[in-house]
């Protein structure tokens, strides 16, 4: 299924503590271009802690991280997001009081020409156009592109949280919980777009709880538990029961 | 139409039917809801029964030049107040902006009044005097961005400690007296202009407004502003540095309070350790009457200019028709009491629609 050998998006031995509490402990972890990565643990197993490391919203304490095979240490989510590499955020990632277009846009707004783009000035209609354009091949509940987002419901919220990372992605797109707040027909539709990021060539990291949509989206699954790696296993290794039984420590996973 | 589910997959059906009921309904019912909650639109009505009820009680009220020295008083004020717009859009408070003014203009005033007694004419030394003021201004705003990316105080810590320093050196400075000396011809400045409304200070303030306005309204400064109070993690995410944009919010805001020192100290024609005192509470309750969320995230420019200008006016009116001036905390505090709770009423409709 992989597009090539060497991996897109890779972490290496990935330790990260907060003040006393170990979150990531010599967590490894790939990605290939085409690929759909599922990643799943309970809850504190240090999928947040991967995700913002993955997404440079926090550094490592150690451990290495490669784009395309080359080291990189983020500085700043900027840096990731420059290099095409897209994070979808449980919950937190728009800013309520923006409009639809103003957060899709957000980091990266297109100014109108002359002296008066260089000084920040915003072409807000053809952002407005634009983002509706991008939110509507994403299909997934598309929004009016000029309200605020805190007049959208939890659907249409998380559509275009995902159509954003979607129309920006260049490299991987990282989905944490992307089906949250759906209902089955949406959350079916995301996970047909996550089928067309692959099929685009883009490596896919896919976090959830949901594991039926796990099984059934992902290549290769990646089991977190208490901030280790326990299993990293082709999705075809898996089933309901098996995976459950690694999330929650009733399988054994010691060799 | 094939799903008759809630908005969510409603809206997703393309294209929609022609004179599709329930979306026109709710768009109507939008509109009109939108026109009510405007605070701008209600604050206009305000002003405008304002200078009615003065202008029944004492005719004088409705002159030119009670008007023109309304937009005197308003000046400074407004000034500081849009600087604090921007703050409290972050989701942030400057206290220190009544102290920053004041320092300002206090060391504008002692260096206006040495070049001036070293024989320098007039224009050269105020345009020195207003580099200093804007000077000090932004130097107060860029400690009080180290206390808070740094030194990691929240804003109101920050500028709490600026604020009571700010106050303080001024009065070491002076001695408690009025710093005079400076330009002759520094206090004509500010009369108005023809015996009119305006006064070129006045002029000077509303061009700063207007481009203010523009910054925080049609520009990216402004939209990293109302990201990083609408979701400071999500500005984060999206590549912005909110600390870098923070820091250059405190920075703008001290610049501000240092134009409005050196407006003063044109008003006063000299420095004075008192000029800005508690000039902070005024600018704060401008911006909230003006319907910023002191929550951050949301708030005008226009709205803030409004707040100033109804904040002036019950001043002015309440002297004018000759009522104690002890009344004006009052007054204000009951402006400020409804302009949060229409807030609040229009947070609770908002929330209804969602």
């Amino acid at each position: 299924m992989t597009g090539t050998d060497a991996p897109l998006y890779e972490v290496r031995n990935i330790y990260k503590n907060y003040g006393s509490v170990v979150a990531l402990e010599n967590v490894s972890l790939a990605v290939h271009a085409g690929e759909v990565l599922g990643l799943v643990g309970d809850n504190g197993a240090g999928k947040s802690t991967l995700v913002k490391v993955l997404s440079g919203a926090h550094s490592p304490d150690s451990g290495e991280i490669l784009l395309e095979g080359v080291e990189h240490h983020w500085k700043s989510p900027h840096d990731v997001l420059e290099a095409g590499i897209e994070t979808l955020y449980q919950d937190s990632g728009l800013a309520p009081n923006l409009t639809v277009s103003s957060n899709v846009f957000l980091g990266r707004e297109l100014t109108v020409k002359g002296p008066l783009g260089k000084l920040g000035f915003l072409a807000q209609k053809k952002m407005d156009t634009i983002a509706h354009e991008d939110l509507e091949r994403v299909r997934i509940g598309v929004a009016k592109s000029d309200r605020t987002v805190a007049e959208l419901s939890g659907g249409q919220r998380q559509a275009v949280a995902i159509g954003r990372a979607v129309s920006w992605a260049r490299k991987v797109i990282i989905l944490d919980e992307p089906t949250n707040h759906l209902g089955a027909r949406q959350a079916g539709e995301v996970l047909d777009v996550i089928r067309a990021a692959k099929a685009k060539g883009l490596g896919v990291i896919f976090i959830s709880h949901t594991l039926p949509h796990v099984l059934e989206v992902t290549d290769r699954i990646v089991v977190l538990r208490l901030g280790k790696v326990v299993r990293d296993e082709p999705t075809s290794e898996f089933n309901a029961q098996t995976l459950l039984g690694t999330i929650t420590g009733l399988i054994s996973t010691q060799p | 139409m094939a799903t008759r589910e809630p908005v969510a997959t409603a809206e997703q059906q393309a294209p929609p039917s022609p004179g599709n009921s329930p979306k026109t309904a709710e768009r109507r019912a939008g509109r009109f809801g939108r026109l009510v909650s405007n605070q701008q639109f209600i604050l206009v009505v305000v002003l405008v029964l304002l200078v009615v009820v003065f202008t029944v009680i004492n005719p004088i009220f409705f002159s030119v030049s009670a008007a023109g020295n309304i937009l005197v008083q308003w000046a400074p004020i407004v000034m500081i107040a849009a600087g604090e717009t921007f703050v409290i859009v972050t989701g942030g408070i400057d206290l220190s902006v009544g102290s920053t003014l004041t320092i300002s203009s206090v060391v504008a005033a002692f260096a206006m009044a040495g070049l001036t007694g070293s024989g320098w004419a007039d224009g050269p030394t105020l345009v020195v005097g207003a580099i200093v003021s804007l000077g000090i201004g932004g130097l107060v705003g860029a400690v009080n961005a180290v206390l808070i990316n740094v030194a990691k105080l929240v804003p109101f810590v920050a500028t709490l400690a600026t604020l009571g320093a700010g106050a303080g050196v001024a009065l070491v400075l002076t001695k408690g007296g009025p710093i005079a000396g400076g330009p002759p011809s520094a206090s004509g400045l500010s009369a108005t202009i023809d015996n009119g409304l305006f006064s070129w200070p006045v002029l000077f303030v509303i061009v700063i407004l207007v481009i203010a306005g523009l910054f925080l309204h049609k520009a990216r400064f402004g939209r990293y502003t109302f990201a990083v109070g609408g979701n400071a993690f999500a500005a984060t995410a999206s590549g912005i540095s909110v600390k870098r944009h923070l820091a250059k919010v405190y920075i703008l805001s001290g610049l501000f309070a240092g134009a409005a020192g050196f407006i003063l100290y044109l008003q006063l024609g000299s420095g004075s350790p008192s000029a800005g005192t508690s000039d902070e509470l005024n600018a704060i309750a401008a911006v909230v009457i003006g319907g910023a969320s002191l929550a951050g995230g949301f708030g005008k420019i226009w709205g803030t200019v409004l707040g100033a200008l109804i904040l002036e006016t019950v001043y002015s009116g309440l002297t004018i028709i000759n009522i104690d001036p002890n009344w004006n905390q009052v007054a204000v505090a009951i402006l400020i009491a409804a302009a949060a709770s229409l807030q609040a009423l229009r947070g609770i409709h908002l929330r209804r629609k969602a």
